[in-house]
Parts: structure tokens; C-alpha cells; sequence
């Protein structure tokens, strides 16, 4: 015996283009909506990662001092500050500091670059505290510096390839004219330190005249010590600014959010014009069957009966819809990725869209729940036909 | 109707492959400022348009062992590859098509350098530009002195250039090296350019002149 659902998937495919166009409408706005919900996942994932990758939860440098080398280069190299290297004592006291590590950020004016020259960036590290902070580095080649004094350099992977530089190679920090020898070559991180050139803090302060200096320090706090306390009291150092690594976390998040509600929006709208295109369909499918609903009726089905048939009808339409948005949003997930990279102004490392079966579930639910209350006026329409108005209706065509 | 959902399918994966800032293997070489750069190296165009080419997609393993041979030198190092996306600048007065611009890198003795050429739509060279070196010399090989000796110039009088042994003929060897102390740059910068020549006629002029009339020219 023929089921309802089979009756309904029969009717859907009487007016196959209409259905098809409908089905497409459903499945592009899911798509959309999957693919944002997966991009706010992702963000959050992707950034957090980011964050632990720097290996400290804070850091403090000289009031005013830019601490991104995206904000070094806008400019030019200028505006760094630096703190006293004698700092690292006075943090190093406090009891909620596992370790901490000095960095030497530098920037040297490369006359060569382009046509009106750019600026080259340095970070002199510590090894060993430095390797201890990212203990996820992995080298392609090579090794840390073997000496603290040593002219040594480790490139990040995107400078190495940039540079064409490989573990034996020299490079040379322009206007100083010092060679530094390549001894490592880090794996890719999909972090700003796939663009970084490390060398030996001490080489670093040498030769940027900065001896005893540095720009940052990166602070690891003991686990389960409560850091905003350590914070107010880093606070208390003179002319230095402390940055927690959460609170830039919330300040990205925040600016992000603004946008993400806005594009939000424009996905519930398109799903909103998706299901008045679903009304739209199943009623008139509705109309056009008016006799035959009506030769039903007069055969014996019951109201309820044909508010079934075509509420089945709504659903298979926004299921298989919500179903092919899914597949979609999972297939182009990394094409959405590019795409949302290339508009934001900041985008952390790694996947940007996490689609999670949690993700896909709420979504088709969510997508089915709207069909099933986009179905009922023509359900209900279709319930109320009156079988012998049907009928002369027909006849009277 | 299954090779056009075969095809579908094939473009979906390789939008999603390519997608992939992971998936890109090299990096290539493109003008800082292509609007700037264009209208200084191509003075009297009024546009351009970008081709993004590489051995790999053109040609795979035989294109590249041709244009090895050609060049007289092995492909080496990490970055050097046959992956390589090369960005080729379709150079235009008005509608009609004067030239290209193409840019290579290339391994120096402190870092990437990276050579363009301009070419006519036969292969000369009617502009040099070194946009990146980093040496204590590269301001003399950077300078427009050096430069105006390459322009004129033709794959031909390259191909006698012994990329290994340095030792060049003709017009190559006519070119001199404005710092002696920086031969590793210079002779860098000439394999640069012999490559950029190579490159651009296996990607542009062969396959123009196979298409036109007249067939491939006899070499």
C-alpha cells in the first residue's frame, strides 16, 4: 500500500522544476546559515589556539610600545620602548610566575625592498626559555642557536621561503651590515611566527645597540593561581603596560561578534524569503490540486488526513534542502575559510569554519521546525477544501 | 548528464583543494604595486591583466625537465620548485596588447631576490627591475644604470649564458657588474633572468606561435 510520504514525494515531483527551484532556494540558505554558525565555532577555536600558541598567558613592555609587528610596520620600525632587562628579577619574585622569557623586538629599514624600501623585523630570543614557551614548535631542519652570543639565526617558515634561505645560508640585517648564519628552520605554525626571524637575544641587543634591553617579557602563570591578582600587581611596575592574553582574546571576539550579528541577520532574512518561497510553492501546488483534493475527500479522507499529506510535503522539501545546504557547507568549508580570510582584517592560524555534528544537528532542526511552521497555513488551507465546491470548481473550468 | 555532474564535482574539488592556504606549495613572485609598477617599467600602457601560470599545471615533469635543459641548471632548493605560481602581467594600450611583465625568485647570497623583466610581444626586453635584494650592494645592482644593459636583450643571446661556469658570449657578456664584491648577486641575477626568459617563452611565445598561421618557428 501506498504511504503518505511516498503520495507527497510523488506530488512533489508532478512540477519538478518548481520544486527543484524551491529545494535550491532552502539548501543556499542553510548553507549559509551552517556556514556562519561553523565560522563562529571557528574563530573561537582557531583564535584561543592562537593565543595559547604564544606560549604566555602575559606580557609587559614599555608603556606605549607596540607589541604586533603588523603595527611596527605600519610604522616604519619606529615607536618601539624598552623596559630594563633587570624587570625579569622583579616578575620572576612574584608566585604565580612559572617562567617567564625576554624578547628583543628590532626592525631594520631595508632600502631594497620594493621601490621605496621596507622594514625587515628581528625578535631576539632566550633559546631555552623561548623553546620552553612554544613547546610545539617543530623544526624542518636544523636546531635552536647553539650559543647565547652566537650569530645565529632560526627563520619562521614563510621568511625562510620569502628569503629562499636554507640551514647553512647567511643573511644579512640591512644597515648594520651583520651577517647572521641560518641554523634552524621552523615547520609552519599559522601563526606571526611563520613570518619571524629569530636571533640570540644577546647578538640581538648587541647589535641594535640595546644592551641590558628588552621589549617584552612573555609571562607563563602557574596553573590554577588566579592572574588577575598577579596583573594588578605587575601594574604596580613602573612605566610598563601589561597585556593579558584573555583580554585580547575578548577584545578580537568583540569586535567580531558586531560583524557576525550583522551577517547573521542577512542569513535569517534569506532564510525567511526561503520559507515564504516554500508557502509560496505548496499552496499554489495546493490550488492546482483543489479538484483532486476534493475527489479525496469525497473518497473518505479526513481533514486531518490531507493536512498530513501536504504538511509531509513541506517537510521532505525543507529536510532534503536542509540536508544539501549541510553537504554544501561542509564540501566548501575550506573555500569559505579563504573567502572570510581574506575579508577580515585579522584572522588567526588554522580552520576558520568547524562544522560539528552538534552544528548540523541543531541546524536541521532548526530548518525543519521552520518548514513545519511554513506548512500549516497551506495544510490547513488544503485541510479546509470542500469537496463538492472542489468538484464544481472543475466543472465550472 | 553524468559527465556534467562529473565535472561539477571535479571543479567543487578543486575549489576546495586549491582553497587551501596549505595546499599552495611555493610562493611566488608578484610587483609590489602592480598599478605603480606597471605604468613606470611599461611606459604608454593604460592597463593590465594578471595570469597566474606554473610548470606544474602547464606541463608537469617534461616541462620542467625542458626548461631545466634550457636553462642549463637543475630547479634546486626547497623553494625553487614545480609548483611555483609565476604571475604573468598581460601589458595593454587601450584594448591591444603591447607586452607582458613577468617576475621570478631567486636564491641570492643573503636572501631572495627577485628580477623582472618587461618584454615586447617578441621577447625583447625593454625593461630590468630588480624589486627585492638584500646585500651591501644591492643598491649598485638595483640602479637603473645597471638595468638599461639588459634592455634589447633576447632569450637568444642568453642561451649561450653557462649558468654553472658564469661564462657568457655576446651581448651577455657584455654586461658588467657594477660590484664586483657582490659576483654571487650578479651572477644570481643573470640566471634570474635567463629563467624569467625561458619561463615566459615556454609559457607565452611557443604557445603563440604553435597557434598561429605559420606553426612553431624551427629552433
Amino acid at each position: 500500500m501506498i504511504t503518505k510520504i511516498q503520495v507527497a514525494y510523488k506530488n512533489l515531483l508532478r512540477k519538478r522544476v518548481r520544486s527543484l527551484l524551491t529545494l535550491v532556494g532552502i539548501a543556499l540558505s542553510s548553507w549559509v546559515l551552517v556556514s556562519l554558525l561553523g565560522f563562529n565555532n571557528g574563530y573561537k577555536t582557531a583564535l584561543s589556539k592562537d593565543i595559547d600558541n604564544m606560549g604566555f598567558q602575559l606580557m609587559i613592555m614599555a608603556k606605549g610600545c607596540p607589541y604586533e609587528a603588523a603595527t611596527m610596520m605600519l610604522k616604519g620600525g619606529t615607536g618601539l620602548k624598552y623596559m630594563k632587562e633587570s624587570i625579569i628579577g622583579e616578575v620572576a619574585k612574584e608566585p604565580e610566575v612559572e617562567k617567564t622569557t625576554p624578547i628583543l623586538m628590532a626592525a631594520a629599514f631595508d632600502p631594497n625592498k620594493g621601490e621605496s624600501g621596507g622594514v625587515a623585523v628581528y625578535f631576539g630570543v632566550d633559546p631555552k626559555t623561548f623553546s620552553e614557551m612554544k613547546p610545539f614548535f617543530k623544526f624542518r631542519k636544523g636546531a635552536w642557536f647553539r650559543e647565547e652570543n652566537a650569530y645565529e639565526a632560526v627563520m619562521g617558515y614563510e621568511a625562510a621561503e620569502l628569503e629562499q634561505r636554507e640551514v647553512g645560508d647567511m643573511i644579512l640585517i640591512p644597515g648594520k651590515n651583520v651577517q647572521f648564519k641560518v641554523v634552524g628552520i621552523l615547520e609552519r605554525t599559522g601563526t606571526q611566527d611563520d613570518g619571524t626571524i629569530f636571533v640570540p637575544l644577546k647578538t640581538a641587543q648587541k647589535v641594535f645597540g640595546k644592551p641590558d634591553e628588552i621589549t617584552t617579557l612573555g609571562i607563563k602563570v602557574k596553573k590554577g593561581v588566579d592572574s588577575a591578582r598577579l596583573e594588578e600587581r605587575l601594574y604596580q611596575l613602573q612605566d610598563v603596560q601589561v597585556v593579558s592574553m584573555a583580554q585580547v582574546k575578548d577584545t578580537i571576539m568583540k569586535l567580531i561578534s558586531t560583524a557576525k550579528v550583522m551577517v547573521l541577520s542577512i542569513a535569517l532574512i534569506a532564510i525567511l524569503i526561503a520559507m515564504v518561497g516554500v508557502i509560496n510553492t505548496i499552496l499554489t501546488s495546493v490550488w492546482e490540486r483543489f479538484q483532486e483534493i476534493g475527489i479525496l475527500k469525497t473518497i473518505g479522507a479526513m481533514p486531518w488526513d490531507i493536512f498530513k499529506l501536504i504538511w509531509i510535503e513541506t517537510l521532505i522539501l525543507c529536510t532534503t534542502g536542509g540536508v544539501l545546504g549541510v553537504i554544501l557547507a561542509l564540501i566548501l568549508a575550506r573555500v569559505t575559510d579563504v573567502v572570510i580570510r581574506s575579508v577580515l582584517p585579522y584572522a588567526p592560524g588554522g580552520g576558520l569554519v568547524l562544522i560539528d555534528l552538534e552544528l548540523v544537528l541543531i541546524t536541521l532542526a532548526g530548518i525543519m521546525g521552520i518548514g513545519l511552521v511554513s506548512g500549516i497555513y497551506p495544510a490547513w488551507k488544503a485541510g479546509r477544501i470542500r469537496p463538492l465546491e472542489a468538484i464544481r470548481g472543475e466543472a465550472s473550468r | 548528464m553524468f559527465s556534467s555532474v562529473k565535472t561539477i564535482i571535479i571543479v567543487v574539488l578543486l575549489l576546495v583543494l586549491g582553497g587551501s592556504p596549505e595546499a599552495w606549495g611555493a610562493v611566488g613572485c608578484d610587483l609590489n604595486d602592480p598599478d605603480r609598477d606597471v605604468a613606470r617599467l611599461f611606459p604608454g600602457s593604460t592597463g593590465y591583466k594578471t595570469v597566474y601560470v606554473s610548470i606544474d599545471r602547464k606541463g608537469g615533469e617534461p616541462l620542467l625537465a625542458k626548461v631545466e635543459t634550457r636553462l642549463g641548471d637543475k630547479f634546486h632548493g626547497i623553494y625553487e620548485t614545480i609548483d611555483v605560481p609565476y604571475t604573468i602581467y598581460e601589458i595593454f594600450a587601450d584594448k591591444k596588447k603591447i607586452g607582458y611583465i613577468h617576475g621570478v625568485n631567486q636564491k641570492g647570497q643573503f636572501g631572495g631576490i627577485q628580477v623582472f623583466v618587461a618584454l615586447d610581444l617578441e621577447g625583447t626586453i625593454k625593461a630590468f627591475y630588480i624589486q627585492k635584494m638584500t646585500s651591501q650592494y644591492a643598491g649598485k645592482l638595483r640602479d637603473a644604470k645597471f638595468g638599461r644593459q639588459f634592455i634589447g636583450l633576447t632569450l637568444k643571446d642568453f642561451e649561450q649564458y653557462d649558468i654553472i661556469s658564469g661564462k657568457a658570449s655576446g651581448k651577455v657578456e657584455a654586461i658588467k657588474n657594477p660590484a664586483p664584491e657582490a659576483e654571487a648577486d650578479f651572477r644570481a641575477a643573470l640566471r634570474a633572468t635567463k629563467k624569467n626568459l625561458v619561463l615566459m617563452d615556454e609559457f607565452v611565445y611557443l604557445p603563440q606561435a604553435a597557434s598561429s598561421p605559420g606553426g612553431p618557428p624551427k629552433q
